[in-house]
């Protein structure tokens, strides 16, 4: 009898301790990631009848331009065939349901530290979008790049997969900042500067240079915000404006339409908060 | 001498001068013509900013502001482009040498803000909020993309 007893409630146990990671991602909290993690950026045309999440958006960096491709659930064109496992492993691993690499221009080295509960929201956010059925475009790859095998190497030497994990002795708020900026809003990506192999300069977080694009991106450490009030900055990241007037070249406009004015007051004060605790690094 | 041959040789000299003068200004130095281009950006900044911040609920709608800001704005959105010469391609400034190597594309982009701000000047004068609003930003990703192309950090 006692043994009885004890094993319905280790079931109970059990089935409580499994239950949330079994439960299906929360598609509303998903939109808010997916705003976080600025993914409609790259997945969506440039102009204005564009399908949102369609694909079609083109990035020219030096080893080719790259196009985002269709995330929408349609079942040939977008991602509606696969499984929520296939995408967490696209995100956190850079592979794709046949186990072949993704391109960096794909920024799971950032993407790979968003956590399993948010990857689920946003995987059941994803099945919610209308489909579309936009082909992808194939990308526009230089002669040597285009061998996807050569991206084992790359990510070798430039990829550590794996969940964020906050840092001891950090604030709540920094560490939150921290998860925003490094994993899903990924700024690193432009604003961390590249080696001659695309891979980033560990050194240099968020030290601003030149862009993927080839264009000048702004030093994100203290050193580049010092003339900068954390209002001047919230204003900014919400606005597009900088207290002058001025407006920031379009990939930044863009970012902010789409993500940081979409944060919530606690999430940007986060995002300010962790920059501002950055190491400050040159120019 | 006829009165007509007279009148036709006055205004062919008055307006060979007038002509001149442009010359003459449009031979400023580079420096200069740097100084007032960014007088210029400065000045957009200072109309566009409140119409920006109106149209991103950030500051109260005002109509007659942005009305005047609009007008402002289309004025100076034609003043910039000039101050641009080849000469000025050595002086200090954030303007990428992109400016003179792609004239063209330049130029389209210098195009596409006199277009936008022509637009919010006009469609300010009409009582519609959300279509104000719209165009505000409509011109700001004109302003961005040149930015983008054009302006380092």
């Amino acid at each position: 009898m006692r043994t009885a007893i004890e094993a319905v409630v280790l079931a109970l146990l059990l089935s409580a301790a499994s239950a949330p990671a079994l439960a299906q991602g929360d598609a509303k909290r998903g939109e808010y990631l997916a705003k976080a993690g600025g993914c409609l950026g790259c997945h969506t045309e440039d102009k204005k009848e564009a399908v949102a999440y369609a694909g079609g958006r083109a990035l020219k960096t030096p080893f080719g331009t790259f196009y985002g491709p269709n995330i929408t659930p349609h079942s040939q064109a977008g991602i509606g065939r696969w499984t929520e496992a296939e995408f967490m492993r696209a995100m956190r691993h850079g592979r794709r349901p046949d186990g072949a690499n993704y391109f960096p221009a794909f920024p799971y080295p950032s993407f790979t530290g968003i956590t399993d509960g948010d990857l689920r929201d946003l995987w059941a956010y994803l099945r919610t979008l209308p489909q579309s059925s936009q082909v992808s475009r194939e990308h526009d790859l230089g002669f040597f790049y285009r061998w996807r095998f050569l991206v084992t190497i790359w990510k070798w030497f430039f990829f550590t997969p794996g969940p964020f994990v906050n840092a001891p002795g950090v604030s709540e708020a920094i560490n939150r900042g921290a998860y925003l900026v490094q994993a899903l809003g990924h700024c690193g990506e432009c604003h961390t500067p590249r080696n001659f192999l695309g891979g980033p300069k560990k050194g240099r977080f968020l030290a601003g240079g030149k862009g993927p694009e080839g264009t000048d991106v702004s030093n994100l450490t203290p050193t580049g915000l010092k003339k900068w009030g954390d209002k001047d900055l919230q204003d900014f990241l919400t606005t597009g404006l900088t207290p002058d007037g001025d407006v920031p070249a379009e990939a930044m406009g863009e970012v902010i339409r789409n993500t940081t004015s979409q944060l919530t007051p606690r999430d940007l004060a986060a995002l300010i908060a962790y920059l501002r605790s950055l190491p400050p690094l040159p120019d | 001498m006829n009165k007509k041959l007279i009148s036709a040789f006055v205004a062919l000299s008055v307006g060979g001068a007038a002509g001149s003068a442009l010359e003459a200004l449009a031979q400023a130095k580079p420096d200069v013509l740097v100084k007032q281009r960014q007088a210029v950006m400065t000045l957009q900044g200072k109309y566009y900013g409140p119409m920006a911040a109106m149209a991103a609920g950030k500051a109260p709608y005002n109509a007659a502001a942005v009305q005047r800001n609009a007008g402002f704005l289309d004025n100076l959105s034609r003043m910039a482009w000039d101050g641009f010469d080849p000469s000025t391609k050595g002086e200090k400034s954030r303007a990428l040498s992109a400016i003179f190597e792609n004239k063209a594309k330049f130029d389209d982009a210098a195009g596409r803000l006199e277009n936008e701000t022509s637009r919010l000047a006009a469609v300010s004068m009409k009582g519609d909020e959300a279509a104000v609003k719209a165009q505000i930003q409509a011109v700001g990703k004109t302003c961005g993309a040149c930015h983008q192309d054009f302006r380092s950090k």
